[in-house]
This record gives structure tokens, C-alpha cells and sequence, in this order.
């Protein structure tokens, strides 16, 4: 697998603001990467430095070896498609057309199938289309670019549930027959989940998780039921959440379950449930360094 | 084979021919009609050349398309990968064929002037006194200078208000003031007024041709410093 993304201490910082602490981390392509983390917890920042169009304070930047910064050769290869993206006063087909203009691997067919698909109307202005319109002409720029390392930053803003899923599909369709190295940074990562080859969560600017969705996917378990029989199951193991309502429990412990662990809960009359990627990031986030939970690749 | 990234630039531009192309021509077009209009209404008088200012519509579009050129279209082009050196070739090399093109009609505009009298009225729309009123490559050469040299400045202008916004635009326009000040100043502690007057009234057209050029040298200069510290 071929490096597309070496990041390696990579700090911002603003005036007022520490948007990136030390953050590093490395993407191969082909992947799927999801960039997780809440409102203000600085993915838009990485991905804007990835993409050449913000400048770290300390660190380094690598995409495909090169660094992005005013790299011609580098930046060609990458899209970045951002939630708040501005357009020129033009119209769609302008967009379209002043994108193909830029890639080499631009898909006319792709595009035409994705603004039917979204029902964009080529002939209307941007800015008179609506927010998940827009949001939809973003998709469609940023799939049929066929670039290399595609960034999406929130790309499902203001879409509503059956263009998300059509999204979704189109994106798995399109990687599949074209595998690339693709980061979608996003709230709805449950939606997303069977997307995501490797899962990030940042969190106040810092990488609090980093792997492989397949090795997270069991890592941690909720376990519910009564208080003592909850606490026997967890003894000795790293609870990363525990509520209790009168005599009822529950609890969130990191690690893997085996046959005889699952005897036991049913032993103990517990219910088991796996955490859903949304839950982990969310722990992930209240937790950075939960020992036993796949933590961020030391910096 | 594939454009370079900065002819990519200049074609990406250019999908808004409405702005680069139509806007300073109809407003050129509009400023000659109103300029009929008013000479027809008003007595002629005893001259040959009835001055009129509708060409100046044309240099201001140039100022504002300039805005333009970095106002809305920068962040779309950074997204799609052209860096910021590209952007800025791109846009400065656009700005200087429009010039061209634009001081030729201005150029050509003079020769049909003369040779229809002022389009039959003595209206001379594109001549300026002293400014543009000589041979045709002289205009055309002046002409074009001007022309960028209000495009550039335009894009320096959008540059800074995409960098910094309404207050460090408002700060670059005062700081451009200042130094005016600054230098009225100077000139008059040195007891330089005399001097600077007899430059302006000797100060051939070719010369304030070659002064636009520095100042034009100047503003991509500092366009260009402006650009590499720009973030979206």
C-alpha cells in the first residue's frame, strides 16, 4: 500500500486558538478514512492543510511524498471539497466545467449520472441553488475529479436522508471500481461507518483514535444489567462509561469478548451490545488515552 | 496533452466571459450613448474636440473586475487544485491579454474618431487630453498599461479583503494615503512643489506611460506577496 498522507507533528496554532496539537498520522491508498470529531475540534484545519490552503505553525506535511504547499505537481492529484465551499457567480455547468478543466482523470459520464442523480439543474446559478443542492454539486465535483486523494470536509450538509444514502452508494460503486485514497470527515459516522476502511477522531486538536474500523468494531462493549452482576463482568477490565438507575447497571469496558465471557454475561443475566463507531469516537473523545481502546499512533 | 495549470487558470476564468468580456464593453457602450445624448442636447460651441469622460467607465470596470478575479473565483480554484502561484499567473497573465486587447480597441476607437469627426459631432470618446490623444500604438501602448495597471491594483484590493476583510482593506487603503501624505510632506519641507510641477508639465505621454508601468510593477509585487500568504 503506497503512502498518499504522512503526517508528522503537525500543529496550528492562532492567535487566540491552539487549532492542532501535535498530530501525525499516516493514510495508504487505496482507503477510505473517516475524520471524526466534533464541531470546532480542528478536522477542518488538517484537512485544509493537507490541501495546501492553510499553513502549519510546526510539523510536516507529506501527500504522495511531496509537500502540498504551492506544489503544482502535488495538488493536482487532490481535491478538497469543503462544507462551506464558495463558488464563482456562475452556473452549474460552469462548475462542472471549470473542474474537468483542472483533472486529468475527469469522468464526463460520472458527473452527467451524478447531477441527474441529484437532479441539479445545469443551467441555474449556484448561488441560487439550495443549501443541499449545492452541497450535492460538491459530491459530484469531488467523485467525477477521480483525483487520487479526495477530501471531503462535512460533505453531506443539508442532504437529506435518500440523497445521503444515494451518496454512499455512489461513492462505494465509483471506489470500487476506481480504488483511491478518500477522507470524509463527518458528525453521522454510524451512517458512514460501512464506508470507512480506518477511523480518526480528533478532539480540541488533537488525534485521540487512529485505526482500522475492523479492529474497533468489538473493541468495546456495553454491558447492562443488574449492578452487582455488571460489576463482576467488568472487574479487572477498563470501563471507559458506567451509569446506574436503582439496581439496574451499565457499562462500557473496552476489550474483546470470548465464548466464555458471553457464558458468563448469560450466567449473570446481562445484556451485551456492541459500541457503535459514533459511541467509540465519542469515548474516544472523553478518553484519550483509554488503555486497551486502539489509541493514535504515538507521536 | 494537458494545459498547463496556469493556461487551465486562465480558461477557468474565462467561463465567466459575462464579467471579463461583456461588463466593460457595455459599459463602454453605455457611456458612449449617454455621451451622444448629452452632446446632442448641449450647444457645440467653438472647438474641435468636444471632451467627453464615458471611456473611464471602462478603466473602473477593469478596477472592479480585478476584485472579481480573486473575490469569488479564488477559493473554487483552490479546491480544484491550482496553487496559489498558478492562480496569481494565471489571473495576472489574463489581465494583461485583456489589456492588450482593450488598448487596441481604444487604439482603433481614436482612428475611426478622426476619421468620422468625432463620430460626425467632434465627440472625442476616445481620446483624453494629453493622456490619450496621440498616434495609435502611443494610445495603444498607454492604454494597456492602464488597463492592467487597474486590474492588478483591483486584485491587490481583493487580495487583501480576502486575507484581512473590511478592516485590514480599510488599513491597506489608509496606509496607501499615508504614504500619499507622507510624501506632500516631504515635498513641501524640501521645498519640492516647484519641481514636482515641472515634471507633471513636462512629463510626456510616454513618460507617465512608463511611470503607470513601475507603479503596475509594484502592485504585482506586492499582489503577489499578498497571494502567497493567502489562506481560504
Amino acid at each position: 500500500m503506497t503512502t498518499a498522507i504522512a503526517v508528522d507533528g503537525l500543529s496550528r496554532h492562532y492567535r487566540d486558538h491552539q487549532a492542532l496539537t501535535d498530530v501525525s498520522f499516516e493514510i495508504g491508498t487505496p482507503c477510505i478514512a473517516g475524520l471524526l470529531g466534533r464541531n470546532g475540534a480542528g478536522k477542518t484545519t488538517l484537512l485544509r492543510i493537507l490541501a495546501g490552503q492553510e499553513f502549519a505553525t510546526s510539523g510536516t506535511v507529506r501527500i504522495f511524498g511531496g509537500g502540498p504547499l504551492e506544489n503544482d505537481a502535488v495538488l493536482r492529484r487532490m481535491i478538497l471539497v469543503r462544507e462551506d465551499q464558495t463558488y464563482p457567480d456562475l452556473r452549474v455547468r460552469h462548475a462542472i466545467s471549470a473542474a474537468s478543466l483542472m483533472y486529468p482523470n475527469w469522468d464526463v459520464e460520472l458527473a452527467g449520472a451524478l447531477l441527474d442523480t441529484f437532479e441539479l439543474p445545469m443551467n441555474r446559478p449556484i448561488k441560487k441553488l439550495s443549501r443541499g443542492m449545492r452541497t450535492a454539486l460538491g459530491i459530484t465535483v469531488g467523485l467525477a475529479a477521480r483525483a487520487e486523494l479526495t477530501l471531503f470536509d462535512e460533505p453531506y450538509s443539508g442532504l437529506d436522508a435518500v440523497a445521503r444514502t444515494l451518496f454512499y452508494d455512489r461513492l462505494l460503486a465509483d471506489y470500487t471500481e476506481h480504488p483511491r485514497c478518500i477522507v470524509l470527515s463527518t458528525h453521522l459516522i454510524d451512517e458512514a461507518a460501512e464506508l470507512l476502511d480506518r477511523v480518526l477522531v480528533i478532539d480540541h486538536g488533537r488525534l485521540v483514535l487512529d485505526a482500522p474500523t475492523d479492529e474497533l468494531r468489538g473493541a468495546a462493549t456495553t454491558v447492562m444489567g443488574a449492578a452487582s452482576g455488571v460489576d463482576r463482568f467488568i472487574a479487572g477490565r477498563t470501563t471507559l462509561d458506567r451509569q446506574s438507575m436503582g439496581t439496574h447497571t451499565r457499562a462500557v469496558m473496552v476489550g474483546r469478548l470470548d465464548q466464555r465471557d458471553r457464558e458468563l454475561a448469560d450466567h449473570l443475566h446481562l445484556r451485551l451490545e456492541d459500541v457503535t463507531l459514533q459511541q467509540l469516537a465519542v469515548y474516544a473523545a472523553e478518553h484519550p488515552d483509554p488503555s486497551g481502546l486502539i489509541p493514535a499512533r504515538a507521536s | 496533452m494537458r494545459a498547463t495549470p496556469v493556461l487551465s487558470v486562465i480558461r477557468y476564468l474565462l467561463l465567466d466571459r459575462i464579467t471579463y468580456l461583456v461588463l466593460p464593453w457595455g459599459w463602454a457602450a453605455f457611456g458612449f450613448l449617454i455621451d451622444v445624448v448629452v452632446l446632442r442636447l448641449t450647444p457645440a460651441g467653438h472647438t474641435d474636440h468636444r471632451w467627453v469622460g464615458g471611456l473611464g467607465a471602462v478603466f473602473l470596470v477593469m478596477l472592479t473586475v480585478g476584485i472579481q478575479s480573486v473575490a469569488r473565483a479564488l477559493p473554487f480554484a483552490l479546491t480544484l487544485g491550482v496553487s496559489r502561484r498558478s492562480y496569481f499567473l494565471g489571473v495576472v497573465a489574463l489581465a494583461l491579454a485583456l489589456a492588450v486587447c482593450f488598448g487596441l480597441v481604444v487604439a482603433l476607437g481614436q482612428i475611426a474618431e478622426r476619421a468620422t469627426g468625432g463620430w460626425g459631432m467632434d465627440m472625442a470618446y476616445f481620446r483624453v487630453p494629453y493622456v490619450l490623444d496621440g498616434p495609435w500604438y502611443q494610445s495603444w501602448l498607454t492604454a494597456t498599461t492602464a488597463f492592467a495597471l487597474l486590474f492588478v491594483y483591483g486584485m491587490w484590493y481583493g487580495l487583501v479583503f480576502r486575507r484581512a476583510g473590511l478592516p485590514g482593506t480599510t488599513v491597506f487603503g489608509a496606509a496607501q494615503l499615508a504614504v500619499l501624505a507622507l510624501a506632500a510632506v516631504v515635498a513641501t519641507w524640501v521645498h519640492g512643489w516647484k519641481d514636482i510641477g515641472h515634471l507633471f508639465t513636462t512629463l510626456t505621454a510616454t513618460g507617465l506611460t512608463a511611470c503607470l508601468a513601475a507603479v503596475l510593477a509594484v502592485m504585482l509585487a506586492g499582489g503577489f506577496a499578498t497571494m502567497r500568504r493567502l489562506t481560504i
